[in-house]
C-alpha cells in the first residue's frame, strides 16, 4: 500500500508541486509554493492524480 | 545588523553551563570544522542551502555560521544563522564528549549508555535563564523577524526545522522531536507532527477540548538535541535524557506564558512558546525532507504565537535537511538501541549501521556472529520491530564491515539465493508517507550459506601478508 498523492500544476505560474490527498476533496486551496497563488485543486491547469 | 564574529563568542569562553556558544567555541578555530559567511545573505532566496550544497558536492562538511542574514520580512536580521552541525560522525562524538576516535561503530553504543543514564534537570528562575534575557510578546512576537530559511525550490516557504518540546495533559515528562515550523504570518504557523509521542500528545491535548502548548527550541548544545533524538518509551522525560549527553543536567525555567507549568530550557538560544487550539489547521509543505524528496503539501496543526524569548547574541539554529547532519543527528542514537536490543534478544550482534544510501533511516545493515540456523532472520526481524520507520535490514557475517558498503554488497551479490534469503513482509504499519516500501518490510540474510557446501571467501595467507611490507619491498618511485 502506499500513501496516495497527486500532482497539481499551478493556474497562475503553470508549475507542478505534490500534495498529499487529503487535500484533493477537502474544499481548500492549495499554496503554490513558487507563486503563492491559491486555488482549489479543481482550478489546477492540470492534474495527475494516477493511481 | 552587522556583528562582527568575535562579539558572538560567549563572554566565558567554553565554561558555564553547556550552550550552542560554548560548543561552537570548542570548533571555530578549525577551518575543518566551522566556517563563516559574513557578506548578507537571503535564506529565503536559497543563498544558505546553496553554499551547504556546493560544499557537500565538494565532499567538505564544517558546520557554517552566517553572520549578516536577512529575516522573513526581508530586513537584516539580529540572528546569526548556525547550520550542518552534525554532518560527521567525528563532530557528533565530540559533542558528546566522545574523542574522535571512536566516531565510528561504537559511537552508537556509546550514545545508548548515555541514553540509559538519565540526569534530572535543575530549574532555575527566570532572571538565571539566559534565554528570557529578551522577552517579545503580542505584536512584538513576530516569527517573521526570523532568518527563516527556504532550502529546497519547491519547499513552500522559509521553514523553522529545530525541535518541538510539548507534554502531555496532566503528565510531567516532557518530549521533544523535529518538526517543521511554517510561519505562514509572524504570529501563527502549522506544525508538522508526525513522530508516535508527539501525535499522542496532540491527540490527547485535543480530546481534552484545552489548547495544546508548545514550544518550539531554535538553539541549543548538540548534546542536547542528540540526547533528544533517541527513542524512548512514552513516559520518559527527554529534559532528563538529554542531560545524559550533555553530562550535566538541562536547566530549566518557568515559561513566560504558563509559568512553572511549563518549563523551557534554559540555556537555549532562542524559543518560540505558542499554543494549538483544538482542531486547529493548516496547509504546510512541499519541504525538502530526510529520504531526498520533496513531503506533498498536506493538512498540519496551527500554532498560534504567545511569545518568542532569546539570549543575548542569540545564534538561529537551522538543519541542511535530505543531507548528512539531518540523517547523522538521529541515525548514530538509533544504531546504539538497535546494537543493544539485538544484544538482549539475540546476543551474537556485532555492529550496526544505517548507511546513508538509506538516508540513515530506512536500511540497516547489522553483521552477527553464527549467522546460521535462522540468527540472521532473526536479527532482522528484530531489528524491524524495534525500528518502526526501518525499510530494509541486511545482515551479513563479522567478516563483513557494515561501515564498508561495498564488502555488504558484496556479500548481497555472493551469498544471496533471493527464494531463500529474501523476506518480504506485507502491511506490516500504515505508511506516513510515500516514500520507500511503505507498508512493506525486506529481511535479506546476506550471510554465508552454511546448510550447504559452500565456497569461502578469498584470502592471501596471513603469514604471506605478514612477511611482505609494501613500503620496504617496492622499489622507490624513481626507479619504476
Amino acid at each position: 500500500m502506499e500513501m496516495r498523492l497527486f500532482w497539481s500544476t499551478c493556474p497562475q505560474c503553470k508549475k507542478a508541486f505534490v500534495v498529499a490527498w487529503e487535500l484533493r476533496n477537502a474544499g481548500v486551496k492549495l499554496i503554490c509554493p513558487f507563486c503563492d497563488h491559491r486555488y482549489l485543486p479543481d482550478e489546477s491547469a492540470a492534474i495527475d492524480e494516477r493511481h | 545588523m552587522s556583528q562582527s564574529e568575535s562579539t558572538r563568542r560567549t563572554a566565558a569562553g567554553s565554561s558555564g553551563p553547556k550552550s550552542l556558544s560554548t560548543y561552537l567555541d570548542q570548533i571555530r578555530d578549525n577551518p575543518a570544522e566551522f566556517r563563516t559567511v559574513s557578506r548578507a545573505v537571503n535564506p529565503m532566496n536559497f543563498e544558505v542551502t546553496a553554499l551547504l550544497k556546493h560544499l557537500d558536492l565538494r565532499g567538505e562538511y564544517p558546520t557554517v555560521q552566517f553572520n549578516n542574514p536577512l529575516d522573513m520580512h526581508g530586513k537584516p536580521s539580529k540572528f546569526p544563522i548556525v547550520t550542518n552541525l552534525w554532518a560527521t560522525r567525528e563532530r557528533c562524538a565530540e559533542a558528546c564528549d566522545v574523542p574522535r576516535s571512536e566516531a565510528g561503530g561504537q559511537l552508537g553504543v556509546r550514545f545508548a549508555e548515555f541514553a540509559a543514564r538519565k540526569i534530572k534537570p535543575e530549574v532555575v528562575s527566570s532572571d538565571n535563564a539566559p534565554v528570557h534575557a529578551n522577552v517579545l510578546q503580542g505584536k512584538q512576537a513576530d516569527m517573521w523577524t526570523l532568518p527563516a530559511v527556504r532550502h529546497f525550490e519547491m519547499d513552500l516557504g522559509g521553514v523553522l526545522t529545530m525541535g518541538l518540546t510539548a507534554r502531555a495533559p496532566g503528565e510531567n515528562f516532557y518530549n521533544t522531536t523535529f518538526v517543521k515550523t511554517f510561519p505562514e504570518t509572524g504570529y501563527r504557523g502549522g506544525l508538522t507532527i508526525h513522530s508516535a509521542h508527539m501525535s499522542r500528545m496532540l491527540r490527547l491535548w485535543e480530546k481534552s477540548g484545552q489548547r495544546f502548548p508548545v514550544i518550539n527550541v531554535l538553539g541549543h548544545h548538540p548534546a542536547f538535541w542528540i540526547g533528544t533524538l533517541n527513542s524512548t518509551p512514552w513516559g520518559d522525560d527527554e529534559y532528563a535524557t538529554a542531560g545524559g549527553f550533555l553530562h550535566e543536567p538541562v536547566r530549566l525555567a518557568p515559561s513566560v506564558t504558563w509559568g512553572k507549568d511549563f518549563l523551557v530550557p534554559a540555556d537555549a538560544e532562542i524559543i518560540i512558546e505558542g499554543e494549538i487550539g483544538p482542531g486547529s489547521r493548516s496547509v504546510v509543505d512541499p519541504f525538502g525532507e530526510i529520504s531526498g524528496q520533496y513531503q506533498p503539501q498536506q493538512f498540519a496543526p496551527l500554532m498560534e504565537v504567545t511569545a518568542i524569548t532569546y539570549r543575548n547574541g542569540a545564534l538561529f539554529q537551522d538543519i541542511f535537511s535530505g543531507h548528512r547532519e539531518h540523517m547523522l543527528m538521529a541515525s548514530v542514537p538509533r544504531e546504539g538501541s538497535i546494537y543493544n536490543h539485538l544484544k538482549e534478544k539475540l546476543g551474537n550482534v556485532v555492529a550496526v549501521h544505517l548507511p546513508f544510501s538509506g538516508c540513515a533511516r530506512f536500511t540497516v545493515y547489522i553483521s552477527i556472529r553464527n549467522g546460521g540456523d535462522g540468527q540472521a532472520k532473526q536479527a532482522g526481524i528484530q531489528a524491524l520491530a524495534h525500528v518502526p520507520n526501518l525499510h530494509v535490514a541486511v545482515i551479513v557475517d563479522e567478516d563483513i564491515d557494515v561501515f564498508n558498503e561495498e564488502q555488504v554488497l558484496w556479500a548481497v551479490n555472493t551469498y544471496v539465493d533471493p527464494n531463500r534469503d529474501i523476506d518480504h513482509i506485507k502491511n506490516v504499519r500504515p505508511p506516513s508517507d510515500p516514500r520507500g516500501l511503505g507498508s512493506d518490510r525486506l529481511i535479506i540474510d546476506a550471510t554465508r550459506p552454511t546448510h550447504i557446501p559452500f565456497p569461502t571467501r578469498l584470502r592471501v595467507p596471513p603469514e604471506a601478508m605478514e612477511r611482505v611490507r609494501p613500503e620496504e619491498w617496492l622499489d622507490s618511485a624513481k626507479k619504476g
